[in-house]
């Protein structure tokens, strides 16, 4: 079985099918790309993957468990870290306080000492280019450095799975460098990743994988040539390049 | 319980319930537009019910006439209210509780002041004794009272429904921004219905002193109980607010007849406290009707 | 803490350490000031509360919890000491009770439920005679008697109330203290924060949410506990009075939401001055400056007294 894997997901609000019967795979250690225009479903995938919604149909499993109706720091304790597109930090703490709650908090690798947990929390900064503004407030931070919080964030649990919602967007070219760095960066250490991106030209550079959405219906998986390369895909329902 | 008693429970009950329908309905009609939750609403009614209180022990008027200058003296009430709610930080629901926490406090301590601790009652004989209906008594304060409180639903129905101003109301209530967008004044809207929320408020005191001790703390059963009716009925919701308020009014004198009055503040609050826990979202807002 | 606010507290401290003595163990400004501590207790306990993101408009119903308990086991002949003990873990179970039912409510629905809580606690006082004595309440509680051990001034009459008290409030300090440098702080924090974001890093809010209330309820009832040994009778219009509701909440938010200090210091700050100079003046209006107090602070102050301080000093420094 695949690490992670969802069967007949389906979701409705009201009279709105946000998501019908998806099936996804990710197998572990891949890079698996999720594309598709705005209002496609893409987010409530996530948001049912880490629990913060429960599906009205289907269910999903990770590492063989059943995650469909648990809630989200159960699933947080299995190994499942997400980030958000627009980021929600505890946004009058420090960003170092920010980072230290998933480290004193996540069930596995536990530290009994306060100085091994805070000596995590500085690596994690580092690694994410955080470690000058560790003592500043979370909301004082610039977009770029506040994705790069979610990220630290997301890392702070020792996850095993990563759900990255836009890790790139809004970003400049440059910025996108660096996201696609840190993609092979995150894929070194082990993690598998399931992505969320509006630029297919960084998700063809990173991904293993693609599933496309629209309207909640997945509507084309692949390897990233063959999906990028259906004219159809490009035309209908890939988002514009930034 | 023999079937006398229930009938006659049930009758009560359901005047009664028309009456309290009355007593939350300017608590409703406020957090429609303002989203402020007002803990003072039962306050300003008792304030109502001791300046009629004031004006029929001086001027020995019939109450009924002194209704309507209840509803005047607290009008200008209204005004402040809008004043204060709209000045509310974000979340309002939230600041307006600690505002009017604080409002409810004041009111008390004045009405304390000028009127003391003594209760008070209009005890006009008109409205006393009992109409006889077969094997059921009736006391004419409650059935008057229960017809204007009919008659109010009933006007405010149709002023929602079928004016420019019932529109506006609704569409401020709903969404407000959106409201605005389409070019509806949302502040004259939100003002006039705070005038006539707490003339509703002052108007629906002058009643309750006619059948109700007043006591300055006695706000706080009016505001609970309005709270009531707006988590079972939603907001702006006349239609079902008189029916939520007819069902809690059977529930009381049911209460009442099987285990005696003193546990009616108790029972109160308790169906307010599963009320609210049994809710999981918040108090519907929107769909005024 | 900076320095100098260090000096204040212990001057501060010093003052309250020495003023019985000072004063000769004159009753009526021993109960002044024994109340004025009790209020910091519950403002600081309401505070600690609002720091993991409850906030209470009902604590008069720990506060009464507190009372009667004590005072039920007071007259079942446990020495006092022992039983505002025991009105302390009332009102932490009490507390428990409230946060576990009401874990899915958030803001102004939290309030509210707090505050029916606290009615319906009052409607059982009322109603359930045989063990609360009804709408009469309970009387004949006994006096803290004097501890042996201790020099007899210092713990007879008014002033064992008044060292008590200033126990209290010194120990939930440090335990307010302790919690913001803790774990604990940090899990309360990010629950308050963003509830939903702290789940998705493994924080079960609710373990915490429940451990806050039992926690401020049981200094809050340890606060009723001793009050009802002061004035020896436990009403339920006074001990479950939404003015022990109202109070903490002005006090805390007026003094500094979240702050160590703050809400003692409004506690001290506020109480001593409507008693010593409203109340006089105009007796029927002695209640006014909360009620007042409070209308500003939901106008211009969300953040109380001391958020107005931390802004400032923010500004200078950036």
């Amino acid at each position: 079985m695949a690490l992670l894997e969802g069967r007949g997901l389906s979701m409705t609000f009201g009279g709105i099918f946000a998501l019908r019967a998806v099936d996804i795979a990710v197998e572990e250690h891949q890079v698996v790309g999720l594309l598709g225009p705005n209002g496609s479903g893409k987010t409530t995938l996530f948001n049912i993957l880490s629990g913060l919604l429960r599906p009205t149909a289907g269910e999903a499993w990770f590492g063989g468990a059943r995650v469909t109706k648990l809630s989200p720091w159960e699933i947080s304790r299995l190994g499942i870290a997400r980030t958000f597109q627009i980021a929600r930090p505890f946004a009058r703490s420090t960003v170092f306080d920010n980072v230290l709650v998933g480290v004193t908090f996540r069930s596995r690798h536990r530290y009994r000492r306060s100085l091994d947990r805070r000596r995590e929390t500085e690596h994690l900064l580092g690694m994410v280019g955080l470690a000058e503004k560790a003592s500043a407030h979370a909301d004082a931070l610039s977009l770029g450095e506040r994705k790069r919080l979610e990220l630290a964030m997301a890392l702070s649990t020792r996850p095993s799975l990563l759900l990255l919602d836009e890790l790139a967007s809004g970003l400049s070219p440059k910025g996108r460098e660096e996201v696609v760095r840190f993609y092979a960066r995150l894929k070194e250490l082990g993690l598998t990743i399931f992505a969320i991106e509006h630029s297919f030209r960084v998700l063809a550079r990173v991904a293993d994988r693609l599933l496309v959405l629209d309207q909640g219906a997945l509507v084309a998986e692949g390897r990233p040539e063959q999906v990028l390369g259906s004219t159809r895909v490009v035309e209908a329902y890939l988002g514009e390049e930034e | 319980m023999s079937l006398n008693t229930l009938a006659q429970a049930l009758i009560s009950g359901a005047l009664l319930g028309c009456f309290y329908t009355l007593m939350a309905l300017g608590f409703s009609m406020i957090l429609g537009v303002t989203r402020a939750l007002n803990l003072a609403h039962g306050d300003l009614i008792i304030l109502g019910g001791y300046l009629g209180y004031w004006l029929w022990s001086g001027s020995g008027l019939h109450p009924l006439f002194l209704v309507p200058v209840g509803a005047a003296a607290l009008l200008p009430l209204g005004l402040l209210c809008q004043w204060l709610f709209q000045r509310l930080p974000e979340p309002k629901e939230l600041s307006s509780l600690v505002l009017t926490f604080g409002l409810s406090l004041l009111l008390q301590n004045l009405m304390l002041a000028l009127w003391r601790g003594e209760y008070r009652l209009i005890a006009s004989e008109s409205l006393a004794g009992s109409i006889h209906l077969g094997s059921l008594g009736l006391n004419p304060g409650r059935l008057i009272v229960a017809a204007a409180a009919l008659a109010v639903v009933g006007a405010l129905y149709l002023g929602l429904t079928r004016t420019r101003w019932g529109r506006a109301v609704r569409a401020t209530s709903l969404d407000r921004e959106a409201a605005a967008l389409l070019g509806i004044n949302v502040d004259e809207a939100t003002r006039t219905t705070c005038l006539l929320a707490l003339a509703l408020s002052g108007g629906a005191g002058v009643l309750f002193a006619t059948l109700h001790y007043l006591y300055p703390g006695g706000g706080i059963d009016l505001t609970l109980l309005a709270i009531v009716l707006t988590i079972w009925a939603g907001v702006g919701r006349l239609r079902s607010v008189l029916v939520a308020g007819i069902l809690l009014g059977v529930l009381e004198t049911l209460t009442v007849a099987w285990s005696g009055p003193r546990w009616r503040e108790l029972v109160l609050a308790l169906v307010l406290l599963i009320s609210l826990l049994a809710r999981s979202g918040g108090l519907a807002l929107g769909r005024s009707h | 803490m900076p320095r100098g606010e260090w000096i204040g507290v212990g001057l501060v401290g010093a003052a309250l350490l020495l003023l019985p003595p000072l004063s000769g163990f004159h009753p009526y400004y021993l109960y002044l000031v024994s109340t004025a501590l009790l209020f910091g207790t519950v403002a600081t306990s309401w505070n600690l509360l609002a720091y993991a993101g409850q906030i209470s408009f009902g604590h008069a119903a720990f506060f009464g919890l507190g009372g009667y308990g004590a005072a039920l086991a007071s007259l079942a002949g446990f020495s006092p000491w022992l039983a505002i003990g025991v009105g302390g873990l009332v009102g932490a179970g009490g507390a428990a009770g409230i946060g576990l039912a009401s874990a899915r409510l958030r803001g102004a629905y939290l309030a509210l439920a707090t505050l029916a809580y606290a009615e319906v606690w009052r409607g059982i006082a009322h109603n359930w005679t045989e063990v609360s004595g009804g709408g009469a309440g309970l009387i004949g509680i006994p006096p803290l008697p004097p501890v042996g051990w201790l020099p007899l001034d210092f713990t007879r009459g008014r002033a064992g109330g008044y060292y008590l008290s200033l126990a209290f409030l010194i120990v939930i300090l440090a335990v307010f203290a302790g919690i913001l440098r803790s774990r604990l702080g940090l899990a309360f924090a990010a629950v308050r924060e963003e509830e939903e974001r702290a789940s998705l890093l493994g924080v079960h809010p609710l373990p915490w949410k429940i451990l806050a209330f039992a926690l401020s309820g049981f200094f809050t009832a340890l606060a009723g506990g001793l009050y009802v040994h002061m004035v020896r009778v436990a009403e339920p219009d006074l001990m479950f009075s939404r003015y022990f509701s109202l109070l903490p909440l002005v006090m805390a938010t007026f003094g500094g939401l979240y702050t160590l200090l703050g809400p003692a210091i409004a506690a001290l700050g506020l109480y001593l001055v409507s008693e010593l100079l409203l109340h006089p003046l105009a007796p029927a209006f002695h209640q006014l400056p909360y009620a007042l107090a409070l209308i500003v602070v939901a106008l211009y102050l969300p953040g109380g007294l001391a958020g107005l301080l931390r802004k400032k000093k923010h500004h200078g420094t950036a």
